[in-house]
């Protein structure tokens, strides 16, 4: 009995034991489903719909185009394509020409536009798109030249007060004015992977959305 | 003369309840404390010798932090009691409000913690997981001071802090315990033991917790953040022959912090382990054991509701220990420990796993030629298989008792081995920069000389002593040209030396005093900067009063601790070494007062206001205090094992 049970027992717990235990008590995040990046379309006009992103890289803005459902990645430097609606660099965001409202509400549903309701377009900063980080401790970040929306870029608040920052989603649906005049919805719903690295950006969006 | 004393010293204090007493009550009293002293000063310590030893004949300086001091602090965890009852002891906060020590100029990685001789995995910014160390049925803590690598192996730089779990000696014993303070914190302990034969069991269970607050004022932090924390415990002794016991264990942590919204930091730890213990006669006992311990830290995504690991540290241990005596007096002590330790971390690339061996073996004599003279000397050699090194610590300590004054001196080595994240590094902080480990690092050491006299006469303990510790190939991380990075390096010699003074005396009428005071100077060369962190004053005092009548008993203890203000020099740049500015932290005071009533059979009730004077720091450095300001608490702790005994 000793020989036969016991001690191929105790010796399997002792090995297995030797690079832990209870690991099924956490999520795997190699096991989840891999979605790819851009517009998840999971079936013909459903919203909202969900957009899935990686704007890890400090030099990249991905650039957005809901009529299309398109979502292209490209260098800060570079001149963005012929067609888009917003772009998305880290947590900062831009439109094409567009303007911005922040609602009060977290449900699609629930938005209601006043009429005369403000809208705020994109302004010119030299002093918030980083694109380079290494020099932070010493105070030296880099900057790239850019229009960005300072409502939309809202969606997420970022307190550097104390390393490391704390982040904050706003939960709240902002309303896109693009130049066209037609209106897109959208809202963050999370700026991790299921990893927990940070900069993978999860957006759901209504477009075309109709007042 | 001696009655003139004590009723003049119990007059003049400020609790004279016993100055109206009678002499012979006086006496009596005084009696009783006396036995009480002499049952503290024969306390067996096992920490500086791995076996029994008497405290007050113990060539290697142990301070003790008795069961009953720490119901004096009213601490929940180590850090707490720690600062309470000891100075040159700092707890602040590192990055990410990470805990992070500071012992007589030693990191938290140059300190080791042991809890019942066992060592901890787990880490974060060098430093264990204090919050594991709950104070739940802690009989006692033995801290020893300087290198004790000797019998410990890698970490014993600075010192140990050994904790120690309480015999419960009855039949049986339940305590359940709880608090509640400001900042919704909460604290509710269970104590379940029992004695049967053969078998006893301790089964311990402690939850806290405490809501995040924002900071009076602006700093390096600006709100605390909080959390809960469980810590289970179980704990079975069998005796089974007259020669052999039997010790299982076995424990469970788990910790979440609230510093994100979106994640919580979560910190679990699974152990066990047996032991057993075999004694062949009066002279020759043998010790075997195997120890399992895991410390996981993991992230729970709060949007997706995910529970995603992201570092674990599986240690796995066997040691054996055999003891001769000789002659009935000199005690040998040979033994030896095989250890595999795993890590698997996000800070390797990919968040891959390493592992390595690390084996030792050590001998210890322990001579006591009379009862004045007592010297111990041991060596120990380890192995560690990653790094394919080497290291031998030895150390050599004596005591000679001249009447009622104790002379000590000791030399003692101390080594930390590189571990493998300071080896295997490879990570990305946040784009800013990276850090990198160094393979070819090579251990820290230390050489440590203590000198110490100490006067004990009937309720009066005073002592004083020195300290020099030469601290070579410290480890930490430097800026790299060549790699654009952090690398973790070894770097000059540090020599850190001090002095200590400690007074503790009472007196027949129930009062008593602790005072104790510690000077640390880091010592650097002619114009490099003093980048330091340490305090150089530090004191800590207690006043207690305590007495019990019929079905009453009354215990007050204030508590204090002072720490000098630092000025140390902070390079300004990263990756520069060029330039340094003087940075001056503050000093501060903190003192706490609490309260206990035994009000019936068990019933204890605590009332505590903390943080007296209400001290707010203007501006929160990581060193200052997490405090708002003075706030109150109030615990019950019931025995219900009381309510059954005979009443005498």
């Amino acid at each position: 009995m000793l020989k036969r049970y016991l001690l191929p027992g105790a010796a399997a717990v002792l090995l297995s034991a030797c690079n832990g235990i209870f690991g099924d008590i956490y999520d795997d995040p190699a096991g989840e489903p891999d979605t790819g990046y851009g517009f998840v379309i999971e079936s013909e006009n459903s919203m909202p719909g969900t957009i899935y992103i990686d704007a890890t890289d400090y030099r990249d803005w991905v650039y957005l185009n809901f009529g299309a459902a398109s979502a292209v990645t490209l260098d800060v430097d570079a001149p963005a394509p012929e067609r888009w609606d917003m772009a998305v660099h880290r947590y900062d965001v831009k439109t094409n020409g567009g303007a911005v409202l922040q609602t009060e509400v977290s449900d699609f549903g629930e938005v209601a536009l006043l009429p005369g309701a403000a809208f705020t377009p994109d302004v010119w900063t030299t002093g918030t798109i980083v694109t380079d980080m290494s020099g932070m401790m010493d105070g030296n970040l880099e900057y790239a030249g850019s229009f960005y929306n300072p409502v939309l870029s809202q969606w997420l608040d970022v307190d550097k007060s104390t390393m490391p920052p704390v982040y904050t989603l706003s939960g709240r649906v902002y309303v896109l004015r693009l130049s066209s005049g037609d209106y897109a919805a959208v809202k963050l719903v999370n700026y991790m992977d299921a990893s927990a690295v940070k900069g993978f950006m999860t957006i759901q969006y209504v477009y075309p959305y109709l007042p | 003369m001696r009655k003139t004393i004590l009723c003049l010293l119990c007059a003049a204090g400020p609790l004279s309840a016993g100055a109206q007493a009678s002499d012979s009550d006086l006496e009596a009293r005084l009696d009783s404390l006396e036995k009480q002293w002499e049952i503290e000063l024969n306390t067996l310590v096992v920490t500086g010798t791995r076996t029994p030893k008497m405290l007050k004949n113990s060539p290697i300086l142990t301070r003790v932090i008795s069961e009953n001091d720490i119901r004096k602090t009213d601490a929940t965890n180590i850090s707490d009691l720690l600062q309470t009852e000891l100075p040159g002891i700092e707890f602040s906060y590192s990055m990410n409000q990470q805990v992070s020590l500071n012992m007589q100029g030693f990191g938290g990685n140059s300190v080791l913690f042991l809890v019942d001789g066992e060592r901890l995995a787990g880490e974060t910014l060098d430093n264990v997981d204090y919050n594991r160390l709950n104070l739940n049925n802690v009989g006692r803590i033995e801290i020893v001071k300087g290198g004790a690598s000797s019998l410990y192996g890698s970490n014993a730089v600075g010192g140990v802090v050994n904790i120690i779990s309480r015999d419960d000696m009855q039949p049986w014993h339940v305590n359940v315990n709880a608090r509640y303070g400001a900042h919704n914190e909460q604290r509710y302990g269970l104590t379940a033991a029992f004695n049967a034969g053969r078998v006893s069991s301790s089964t311990t269970a402690q939850y806290n917790h405490i809501d995040s607050y924002d900071m009076k004022h602006s700093g390096d932090y600006n709100r605390f953040y909080g959390g809960y924390n469980v810590n289970i415990r179980e704990r079975l002794t069998v005796r089974a022959t007259d020669r052999l016991k039997l010790i299982a264990r076995a424990g469970y942590y788990f910790r979440q912090r609230n510093a994100q919204e979106s994640s919580r930091d979560r910190y679990r730890d699974f152990s066990g382990g047996v032991r057993g213990i075999y004694t062949f006669s009066e002279a020759d006992n043998l010790e075997l054991s195997y120890g399992f311990d895991q410390y996981d830290k993991s992230d729970y995504l709060t949007l997706t509701s995910s529970d995603v690991r992201k570092y674990s540290n599986v240690q796995n241990s066997g040691r054996a220990i055999y003891n001769h005596t000789f002659a009935g007096k000199h005690i040998l002590t040979l033994g030896g420990d095989v250890m595999r330790d795993y890590l698997r971390t996000y800070q390797f690339t990919d968040g891959g796993h390493r592992s390595q061996t690390t084996a030792d073996g050590f001998a210890q004599f322990d001579m006591n030629f009379t009862d004045m003279f007592n010297i111990i000397a041991g060596a120990r050699y380890d192995y560690f298989s990653e790094a394919g090194m080497k290291h031998l610590s030895s150390r050599l300590s004596m005591m000679y008792k001249l009447g009622k004054v104790a002379l000590r001196g000791s030399y003692s080595g101390g080594f930390r081995a590189p571990t493998l994240k300071e080896m295997y590094m490879d990570f990305d902080m946040a784009g800013i920069f990276m850090i990198y480990g160094n393979p070819d690092l090579k251990p820290e050491t230390s050489h440590n000389f203590q000198l110490s006299a100490e006067y004990t006469r009937r309720l009066l303990n005073f002592n004083v002593g020195a300290f020099c510790n030469l601290v070579d190939d410290r480890i930490t991380t430097a800026w790299s040209q060549a790699l654009n990075g952090q690398l973790y390096t070894n770097i000059d010699r540090v020599n850190i030396a001090g002095v200590d003074a400690n007074l503790s005396w009472r007196l027949a009428c129930g009062a008593g005093v602790r005072l104790s005071y510690m000077y640390t100077h880091e010592h650097v060369r002619k114009g490099q900067p003093y980048v330091s962190s340490t305090r150089p004053h530090t004191a800590t005092a207690r006043f207690d009063y305590s007495r019990k009548w019929k079905n009453y008993g009354l215990s007050v203890a204030l508590n204090g601790r002072f720490l000098s203000r630092a000025t140390v020099d902070e390079y300004t740049s990263l990756t520069d070494y060029a330039e340094t500015e003087r940075v001056t932290y503050p000093a501060y005071t903190m003192w706490r007062l609490n309260m206990t009533h035994s009000v019936w059979r068990g019933i204890n009730i605590t009332m505590a206001v903390d943080n007296l004077f209400n001290y707010v720091p203007k501006y929160y450095y990581n060193n200052s205090p997490t405090t708002n300001g003075t706030t109150f608490s109030m615990g019950v702790s019931v025995d219900i094992d009381e309510f059954f005994n005979k009443r005498k």
